[in-house]
């Protein structure tokens, strides 16, 4: 059987344009994807069942004994994380945010270790952004910052950006100049009509020089920024000065380098400058398929878009002190629910070393190195190949994933209602 | 009138405390107050041993004095207006939040957001201070806004961000960023700063020690003598990637 236009739930691009062969409840052929998305649909690691640490090893539980025993391990908690988030659907991660509220936990998802410091300069500045559509439509002047989406994101150029044919851009390869800047030469730096090498840590820099050049301030700049020639940085201002459309594209080369959200927020607030003289627009590169889909869906319930405290009954956000990176390493917690991401090899090693000191639940469709420091593993459904959901592309798009298959796990969302049921006295959220 | 609050033993000293509570003013209908322990109310009584010696009619003659381990005691001070709190050892987040007067002195180290949206008053602080001392909230256009924060050791880094009004004398080192996105105020560096002011719109600030990393968008406008740090310093104007009309003067 053939299903056409099967959404890849992998990266925040949600490619919609997927054909994929299943057989007998197996899926055996992706068409149309990257390699991350055949990879994403053709292995599976999950467990048969629930999981649970025991002194000689792990022992098979019932769902019903994972679920009972996740629940009071969360109600006799003083400080507990519930962490993840983004990698299942939106309807999972209400449940997840109601949980949240009811026993006084904090709730973060994975924007805390990637794009969390480009909400925090959004919030200082706003976001001068649009759909990608736009980009693909209208875009003669693409810029990388930080980022390399050959390899993160493959399909981001051929769809949207250099190869994509677009409306205003018929000749895309030809019409499209595409500027990248990185501090090392990546593949996609080679495809570049203009590369620019930064020094580490040198963007926030280049980003104020650019600003100033942009405003005819050219002569306090100095010869050399951060290794880049003024000669260079006033071409790169031309280039985008006389742009139709422009739209700059970064990852976490400049969100998570020295500087963090104040990289983010000069980069805006050069977009910003550039409007004075044509369009220009700026976008996070959202790794995550649903990653901005937990911003979404932490906005609506609690008002902020992730690391959300409610130890106190209401909701506080205060990205340093309530994130779950600083919440782990200053030993705060002592328990943690993880869903649908992996702390384990992404934190920084002091906070997964907090992780396996405490009763730490994992809730995830595959084994993986956080199922290594946790007490139980619930293996569930994976968001967009055997469950049907809400998922929000990087531009905040919101697209129905699709459930192509059935392999007789249960949902995720369904795993944290009865976990909740349990919390609540058996009252649904 | 003191208060003395001494720290009772927790079994789980890493858990928060958020103490809003602990202000003078407080302390002048007697010791029954709350406070919360991760996600649970708490009595005062139940977390310190508390000693009140003398008596008070008014707040401004109410000093608070916290001993033991108050490493993990957040927002003590929060929206003091009067009297003083002498804090014998570190002391967690958000300590002198909102604060419009009276003095709190910190004879260890503070935790981030040390007199966050500070409006007046005095802080002292004999240790180092950790990120954002003397800054703003989340996405909030102003920072400190008046009073004075004295740090006698180094501080974090975004020391004084968004700082718009007051005084902030950091004597040993801020990290990186001091006084980014400043718009009115003094911040004072006796040691060393890397990319101080960045985005600043006004106000002033001094470092005598080193700089790292000055930022290209500073305009060099001549030099000056500043007879209170017995120094000769260079004069930037900036940040000209903002329209900036502050002042930074670096020792020459």
């Amino acid at each position: 059987m053939i299903i056409h236009d099967v959404i890849c739930p992998f990266c925040g691009c949600l490619c919609d344009d997927l054909e994929l062969e299943c057989e007998g409840g197996k899926i055996i052929k992706v068409q149309n994807g990257c390699a991350l998305a055949e990879s994403t649909f053709m292995t599976d690691t999950r467990l048969p069942a629930p999981i649970r640490r025991t002194e000689s090893g792990w022992e098979e539980i019932s769902y019903n004994e994972a679920i009972k025993e996740t629940a009071e391990i969360l109600q006799g908690a003083d400080r507990p994380l519930l962490y993840g988030w983004s990698s299942t659907h939106g309807e999972a991660q209400s449940v997840g945010v109601h949980i949240a509220e009811l026993i006084g936990a904090v709730i973060d998802n994975t924007s805390t270790v990637c794009h969390g410091p480009s909400i925090l300069a959004i919030q200082e500045v706003g976001h001068p952004g649009c759909t990608l559509g736009q980009v693909k439509n209208r875009a003669d002047v693409i810029i990388y910052w930080g980022c390399n989406p050959i390899e993160a994101h493959p399909r981001h150029m051929s769809r949207y950006t250099t190869y994509a044919t677009g409306f205003f851009v018929p000749d895309a390869q030809r019409e499209r100049t595409v500027i990248v800047v990185d501090t090392r030469r990546t593949d996609t730096a080679g495809i570049a009509d203009e590369f620019v090498q930064i020094e580490h840590g040198g963007d926030y820099a280049v980003l104020s020089a650019l600003r100033a050049i942009v405003r005819g301030k050219a002569s306090v700049i100095p010869a050399k920024v951060a290794g880049v020639s003024k000669e260079q940085l006033i071409r790169i201002a031309e280039i985008c000065k006389t742009a139709k459309f422009g739209a700059i594209f970064f990852g976490l080369g400049l969100t998570m380098s020295r500087g963090k959200y104040k990289n983010i927020r000069n980069a805006i607030e050069l977009t910003d400058e550039l409007n004075r003289h044509t369009k220009f627009v700026i976008s996070p590169l959202r790794g995550h398929g649903n990653v901005y889909g937990s911003n979404e869906v932490f906005t609506w319930m609690t008002g902020y878009p992730f690391a959300v405290d409610f130890a106190r009954g209401i909701a506080f956000y205060n990205p340093g002190e309530t994130t779950a990176v600083d919440i782990l390493r200053r030993g705060e917690c002592d328990a943690a629910l993880i869903v649908a991401s992996d702390p384990g090899a992404n934190f920084p090693r002091a906070a997964a070393a907090h992780l396996a000191k405490i009763p730490t639940v994992v809730i995830d469709p595959h084994v993986n190195a956080t199922t290594a420091l946790a007490r139980i593993h619930i293996p569930c459904t994976a968001a967009g190949i055997d469950a049907a959901g809400t998922a929000y592309r990087m531009d905040g798009v919101p697209i129905r994933l699709k459930k192509v298959i059935d392999r007789g796990y249960p949902d995720d969302a369904e795993i944290l209602k009865k976990i909740y049921d349990r919390l609540n006295g058996g009252k649904g959220p | 009138m003191r208060v003395i609050l001494e720290s009772k033993v927790r079994a789980k000293p890493n858990l928060p405390i958020e103490a809003e509570a602990i202000i003078p003013r407080n302390f002048l209908k007697g010791t029954d107050l709350l406070v919360y322990e991760g996600n649970k109310e708490r009595t005062l009584s139940e977390l310190f041993w508390i000693f009140v010696e003398g008596t008070a009619v008014s707040p401004e003659n109410i000093e608070v004095i916290l001993k033991g381990d108050t490493s993990r005691i957040k927002r003590v001070g929060e929206y003091m207006d009067t009297g003083s709190i002498v804090i014998e050892g570190d002391i967690g987040m958000h300590c002198g939040n909102f604060m419009s007067g009276g003095t709190i002195e910190i004879r260890g180290n503070a935790d981030s957001w040390l007199g966050r949206e500070m409006r007046g008053g005095t802080i002292l602080c004999r240790g180092n201070a950790s990120h954002y001392c003397a800054t703003g909230y989340r996405g909030e256009k102003k920072g400190m806004q008046g009073g004075k924060v004295e740090v006698f050791g180094s501080t974090g880094d975004f020391c004084a961000e968004y700082l718009a009004g007051g005084t902030v004398h950091i004597h040993g080192s801020a990290g990186d960023f001091p006084g980014v996105e400043m718009r009115g105020g003094e911040l004072i560096i006796e040691g060393d700063a890397t990319r101080p002011c960045g985005n600043m719109k006004s106000g002033s600030c001094v470092i005598l020690g080193t700089v790292h990393d000055m930022l290209p968008t500073f305009e060099k406008t001549r030099q000056r003598v500043l007879p209170e740090w017995k120094i000769t310093a260079d004069v930037y104007k900036g940040d000209v990637a903002n329209r900036g009309k502050g002042t930074l003067c670096v020792r020459s």
